[in-house]
């Protein structure tokens, strides 16, 4: 039991300690090489952003927004709020829209954290490591950033990664065909985002020749690229919106398929994001959220830019850090100098010391916090004694401690 | 012991009534005593009077098991806290009223600026109708005065549509239905035997209804084109307690204003100097409004100009004339405390263990500026509408507030313990003039408020 007094600490919000950051720059360190090495560059946006870029209609959902942490600037007396970032995707379009757009295609990653308030004790602060690809580069883009979340995970030691894809635009043809208005779209829309599958029986209320498709599209999970080919036999070319969509999530799974990945297939799948225009990936790892993305083409236009698609996705740090391997151990050595008074130029001698043995590679503190492998004792008048669970040596030079800690690594 | 916090204002004698009527009356409260705190169901409960507004956020505090108020009030402060610890328990069945969003016109300029005493509603409002830009004016009162000039939207309190159309604006949609209801502190009725108060009021009126927020889908008004250039000269006068003072100003300045005297006030009064209008709002909201822009000029309080730059060091707002009247200071009201000093206090709180030192004040933005300015530590800042001689010391450890001679602070037993700014009416104007003939107009009708000023002759010499 502890008897701890009640923490300062900001509900919702978590300290990082040494060995929990260790896992969290371990994940975001693969990812980031991960995407260097397919070619996209790092990026950063600010934290607080005008509370109007995430108003544009499409782009947040109202839920979403009344969970933002919004406020009036010092120079706020316009009235306008201004937000600390509750989503990195459009802040990127915005960066990209006032920025980048040169009309060649952009590949953005970047390592942020978004903020949204919750009711309970559940993180408010959430990081993320995200990639955007910007540019015409059709479905093959969504093929691809779907790759380098699957390869930034393995990269990480998460696995095994369970991949579902959605495409935004099969469930809105189909609700359109149905004859909903926009708000009775949304709102089955959200049944289906809580698993509510009764709206296949009001869609077949609605619409009785399509009973059969909608029940196969919302009540049964696919399996890769036979799935695809029932939906779309079951329609039969009914819900002529629908060809493109599904089109788009043909491509995408038998790409996947082709790299070993088999993906479910579902109707629905990404909740609060609006600005999901194509397909939609999720990725969980035993039954973890790890990471979710899609295809974006409206957004950038949204946002005040000229209409460019776009596709990307956002692996979720915290997760994916709990679920990674813990990081191996250093094998660089670890030793500490002591000086030999408490006087200043005994202090700045230890110091040139370690910064020569620094210089050899080593890891050399001037304080000890425990762990380390060696200490380096100062002598008054010259010389040094070397320590460790190995044994210890008197050397007179620092080379000769350099060959002493060496040999009693 | 409950503690119950009860309204005063419009709510007070249907209160009283229904207190009365459930076995629960407290007879000075129903007289309208100026007390503000009584004992009720004999002695199992005491009673606190508040503004209505204020109630909700004393039950989440917790500072009040219970309250009644309009619902209105309480979905104002859930709107920007949505995990409050309230729990609306009745409808009390009278008071009833509905918050209507209304326009004075078919356009909206873009941002779409909303005026209301109910900020965090319109806020809420906006993002129903998917506005992509709107400003949000939160004001002191008088919303039904800023359309179509200085605002496209209001969100107003009136029984029905025709009660908006009295206020001189078009209803567009009701949001949401209020009365008085019966509010409780969650942790309160998890852990407490309120089942006294309960037994009496909570049989009450009905407990459903009026909980839905409903907003038109979209914006109910047709996005026009930039206004066109401003040809006169905007001048903004108080309401409340400063129209005496102002009224005084403009006769010392030889300004006539029809509508506007000791004896009342039009939204919209016409005054003796050409190309200059004139409209009537809340002093509290006038710094604001120059900010944006809206007015030119406006006759408020210091002590409203200092709230507003302590929240927006930046502003352009400025003082160009002091006017000399309605002097006040704002001072650090304490009660049973040793200490003769605000810093004396704060060392006596925290050898008592005072949690956060509790700070409350009309003035919410130079409350968290003189709280962080003297090193409060750990405090939070409890804004108020009024009643405020009865918070200190239970409900908050410093009240902030403006006095005059001080005597309601002896009445009450209060201690002055520092006065830290002096307050006066002043004119404000925005650091960017006006140009052509407005500036001219400007400088004229400055320069005849300067002269009014009693001796010695006021500071600000900068128009």
């Amino acid at each position: 039991m502890s008897n701890a007094a009640p923490s300062s600490r900001s509900r919702g919000m978590r300290d990082l300690l040494p060995d929990e950051m260790a896992r969290v720059r371990r994940v975001e360190d693969a990812f980031a090489a991960t995407c260097a090495a397919w070619g996209y560059s790092e990026v950063r946006t600010p934290v607080i952003e005008p509370l109007h870029l995430f108003t544009s209609a499409g782009t947040l959902s109202p839920q979403t927004l009344e969970r933002v942490y919004s406020f009036l600037d010092w120079d706020g007396w316009s009235g306008e709020r201004v937000v600390l970032r509750p989503d990195s995707t459009i802040p990127a379009a915005r960066m990209y829209a006032e920025r980048l757009d040169g009309g060649r295609v952009a590949k953005l990653f970047y390592r942020q954290n978004v903020f949204r308030f919750t009711d309970d004790d559940s993180a408010r602060e959430e990081w993320q490591c995200g990639v955007e690809l910007i540019g015409d580069t059709g479905v093959a883009g969504d093929v691809e950033v779907t790759l380098l979340a699957l390869g930034a995970l393995a990269a990480a030691g998460v696995g095994p990664v369970a991949v579902r894809v959605s495409h935004a635009g099969v469930v809105r043809a189909v609700l359109a065909c149905a004859s909903l208005t926009p708000e009775e779209q949304a709102a089955a829309y959200g049944r289906l985002l809580d698993g509510d599958t009764t709206v296949a029986a009001d869609i077949e209320s609605r619409v009785p020749q399509l009973s059969a498709a909608a029940r196969l599209l919302f009540e049964v999970d696919g399996a890769g690229s036979g799935y695809v080919a029932n939906v779309r036999s079951a329609f039969g070319g009914a819900v002529p919106a629908l060809d493109e969509a599904l089109d788009d999530l043909a491509f995408v799974v038998a790409a996947l398929e082709a790299r070993g990945v088999t993906p479910v297939v579902q109707a629905a799948l990404a909740r609060s994001f609006e600005y999901y225009s194509g397909t939609v990936v999720k990725f969980d790892v035993g039954g973890t959220r790890a990471g979710v993305g899609g295809r974006y083409d409206e957004l950038i236009g949204l946002v005040g830019g000229k209409r460019v698609p776009a596709s990307g996705f956002a692996l979720y740090t915290n997760a994916l850090a709990a679920l990674a391997p813990p990081p191996p151990a250093s094998d660089v050595a670890s030793v500490v100098v002591v000086a030999a008074a408490a006087d200043p130029r005994s202090i700045a001698a230890a110091h040139d010391v370690a910064e020569a043995l620094r210089a050899g590679g080593r890891c050399v503190a001037m304080t000890d916090g425990g762990g380390t492998d060696a200490r380096v004792l100062m002598r008054q008048g010259g010389g040094f004694r070397v320590e460790s669970a190995r044994g210890s040596a008197d050397c007179p030079t620092l080379d000769a401690v350099s060959a002493a800690l060496e040999q009693l690594r | 012991m409950i503690r119950v916090a009860l309204p005063t204002g419009d709510l007070r004698r249907e209160t009283a009534a229904l207190l009365d009527a459930s076995g629960a009356g407290i007879p000075d409260y129903a007289t309208g005593s100026r007390a503000l705190r009584f004992d009720m169901l004999g002695g199992a409960a005491v009673a606190r009077v508040f503004r209505e507004k204020d109630i909700p956020a004393q039950v989440a505090l917790g500072n009040y098991d219970a309250g009644i108020c309009s619902l209105a009030w309480t979905e104002e402060l859930a709107r920007r806290f949505p995990a409050l610890d309230v729990v609306r328990l009745r409808g009390l069945g009278y008071g009833e009223c509905a918050l209507w969003l209304a326009a004075a016109g078919g356009t909206s300029r873009a941002p779409v600026r909303i005026v209301s005493e109910y900020p965090n509603i319109a806020e809420a409002a906006a993002r129903r109708m998917r506005l992509t830009r709107y400003r949000v004016f939160g004001v002191w009162g008088a919303a039904e005065a800023y359309p179509p000039e200085d605002a496209d939207l209001a969100i107003v309190a009136a029984r029905d549509a025709a009660g908006v159309e009295a206020l001189g604006l078009g209803p567009l949609a009701r949001l949401m239905t209020s009365s008085a209801w019966l509010i409780a502190n969650r942790r309160s009725l998890a852990t407490k035997d309120m089942s006294p108060l309960l037994e009496r009021l909570g049989r009450s009126g009905d407990a459903n209804g009026g909980l839905a927020l409903t907003t038109p889908s979209s914006l109910p008004l047709r996005i026009a084109d930039a206004p066109a250039p401003r040809e006169a000269l905007r001048l903004a006068l108080p309401d409340g307690h400063a129209q005496a003072h102002t009224v005084q100003a403009l006769a010392a300045a030889g300004i006539a204003v029809d509508g506007y005297d000791d004896r009342g006030f039009a939204r919209r009064p016409r005054i003796d100097v050409a190309g200059v209008e004139v409209k009537v709002i809340r002093p509290q909201d006038m710094p604001q409004q120059v900010a944006i822009g809206q007015f030119d000029l406006a006759v408020t309080g210091r002590d409203w100009l200092f709230d507003h730059r302590v929240q927006f060091p930046a502003s352009p707002v400025e003082e160009v004339v002091d006017l000399q009247r309605s002097r006040y200071s704002l001072a650090i009201i304490v009660k049973d405390v040793q200490a003769d000093s605000v810093s004396g206090a704060i060392e006596e709180w925290r050898a008592r263990s005072v949690g956060a030192i509790r700070v409350a004040s009309e003035y919410p933005n130079i409350a968290d500026h003189f709280a962080r300015e003297r090193h409060f530590g750990r405090y939070s800042v409890i804004p108020i509408a009024g009643a405020s001689e009865g918070f200190v010391p239970d409900d908050a450890e410093i009240l902030i507030e403006g006095i005059e001679t001080g005597s309601s602070v002896r009445a009450n037993k209060l201690t002055v313990l520092e006065r830290f700014f002096e307050s006066t009416n002043c004119v404000i104007a925005n650091r960017e003039r006006p140009s052509g003939a407005r500036r001219a107009a400007f400088d004229a009708l400055v320069e005849r408020l300067r002269a009014g000023v009693p001796a010695p002759v006021a500071a600000g010499q900068g128009a």
